[in-house]
């Protein structure tokens, strides 16, 4: 979190430090390959009534998580997209919270 | 009634709502349903229930699922009735029997495959006891570190 806010306000010195990163440093850091949680735990059916299982994917601001981040796969996040959707609409989770 | 479809109705409504009055809007609904040769499958009622925003001043409100089978054309006029009554505060209409159907194939997909994939290397088709108790403790392993993506990990 304090590290974007500190890249944010230097937009310039923040492209110099990209640069400088180019040359030499290699990208050592590892992340672990996310599997998509509807995959591992063969869930086949997302329905809009189980608000334990969408929550995990539904962050504080109440924006549904995008997959990148989540890992979950293409055809899970479709079914994940409009069951929280569904479950907006009859107000068992928020459309924004602030 | 042509094609028989199953559908969800949720709806909410206030939580000083009479027991009465409850019932008398399921009976209301039946009307509409029966006009069109559906049938009820279950109803539920989740009781009081935290609203996630506030809906024409309330902020909790009394949920009731009603699992239908009929024919289309009955969802318009369900969803046009319970717009007119007062006491229902949001309701949905969503067909539900599509995706379970595709669930259900996709269910007894995975035992068939691996039944036969069993079969191929001599064991049993089902899965022993003692391999399921095992199994479970490995998801438990993988699931461990895969919560943790909800910490800004862009």
């Amino acid at each position: 979190m304090s590290e974007f806010e500190g890249r944010g306000r230097g937009g310039r010195s923040g492209d110099k430090d990209k640069d400088d990163k180019k040359g030499g440093a290699k990208r050592t850091f590892f992340r672990r390959r996310r599997l998509c949680k509807f995959c591992v735990e063969k869930i086949d059916y997302i329905g809009y009534r189980d608000v334990k299982l969408l929550a995990p994917f539904i962050p504080e601001r109440g924006k549904i998580q995008p997959r990148r981040i989540s890992g979950v796969c293409a055809t899970h996040q479709r079914a994940l997209q409009v069951a929280i959707k569904r479950a907006r609409q009859i107000a068992l989770v928020p459309y924004v919270t602030d | 009634m042509s094609n028989v479809r199953q559908y969800e109705l949720v709806y909410i409504v206030p939580p000083e709502t009479t027991e009465e009055a409850l019932a008398d809007l399921h009976t209301q609904i039946a009307a509409v349903t029966d006009r069109f040769g559906a049938t009820f499958e279950k109803t539920e009622n989740w009781g009081r229930r935290k609203l996630a925003y506030e809906i024409a001043g309330h902020r909790e409100g009394v949920y009731v699922l009603e699992v239908i089978n009929g024919p289309a054309a009955m969802t318009a006029e369900l969803d046009r009735r319970l717009r007119v009554f007062d006491i229902v505060i949001r309701h949905m209409v969503v067909r539900v029997d599509e995706q379970l159907q595709i669930a259900d194939r996709a269910r007894t997909h995975r035992k068939e495959s691996m039944a036969s994939r069993r079969v191929r290397r001599g064991l049993p088709p089902e899965p022993t006891e003692q391999e399921r108790n095992r199994r479970l403790e490995d998801s438990d392993e993988l699931d461990g570190p895969e919560m943790g993506f909800r910490g800004g990990d862009r």
